[in-house]
């Protein structure tokens, strides 16, 4: 699955980072690389930190926020 | 407004971070590729056929919980991936619509195309517009 280390330590840092809920965390492997109040600017020192290696972006949620789409699509996991 | 509902013509492009990325990369990033996208409201967020990603050669920067028909009473996990999103103007003096760094989900295959359409623009990217459904003259208006 792609990005796995990441979410493993998303959801292990998960309580310490629940005081910027609602911001969005950006992580590469095991380190924690920073909190942004945008998802744009957490992209943006993405890529300007790690270049085209694997980062992980996420929203700061301690009960994780689904999206909702009413169409019919299947949503895609890279396995 | 076609048959189809409020659809438009959108430029699908690496996202501006990740075109520097691959620039400094000494890598020329891919072109933008031209899909048709259906305006959905009943969309928390932007959702694009995988094909499209894949010619990007995006790889995924993120997970989410998603629920669809399709997913049942449980979500699903679902890859995110960011995007620019380019939707030019009615007109060539109109200003087109621009989201350099749009994250969006991805589609699995199949799901979308029989539809018609390449992609859905969700409330993720309406939350930046103006929306005008008017269904007695078949016409729709995005202002931005």
């Amino acid at each position: 699955m792609a990005l796995e280390e990441e979410l493993a330590t998303y959801h292990a840092k998960l309580p310490a980072l629940t005081a910027d809920e609602g911001k969005f965390v950006l992580i590469h492997g095991d380190e924690v690389a920073g909190v942004f109040t945008s998802s744009e600017d957490a992209i943006k020192i993405g890529y300007e930190k790690f270049k085209l290696e694997p980062f992980l972006v996420k929203q700061i949620r301690a009960v994780e926020r689904a999206q909702f789409i009413t169409r019919f699509v299947e949503p895609r996991l890279v396995p | 407004m076609g048959p189809d509902g409020p659809v438009v013509n959108a430029y699908i492009g690496v996202s501006l971070a990740r075109f520097a990325a691959l620039t400094d990369d000494g890598q020329e990033p891919p072109p933008p590729i031209l899909i048709h996208a259906l305006i959905d409201t009943g969309a928390s967020c932007s959702c694009i056929e995988p094909s499209i990603l894949e010619a990007l050669h995006l790889t995924p920067i993120g997970q989410v919980p998603t629920y669809t028909p399709s997913t049942g009473s449980l979500p699903h996990p679902c890859d995110q991936y960011d995007i620019s999103l380019f939707i030019p103007g009615a007109t060539a003096a109109t200003t087109p619509f621009q989201r350099p760094n749009l994250l969006v989900i991805a589609a699995n295959k199949d799901s979308l195309h029989p539809q018609g359409i390449q992609g859905l623009i969700g409330r993720d990217v309406l939350e930046h517009c103006l929306l005008q459904y008017n269904g007695a003259t078949g016409s729709f208006t995005l202002a931005y």
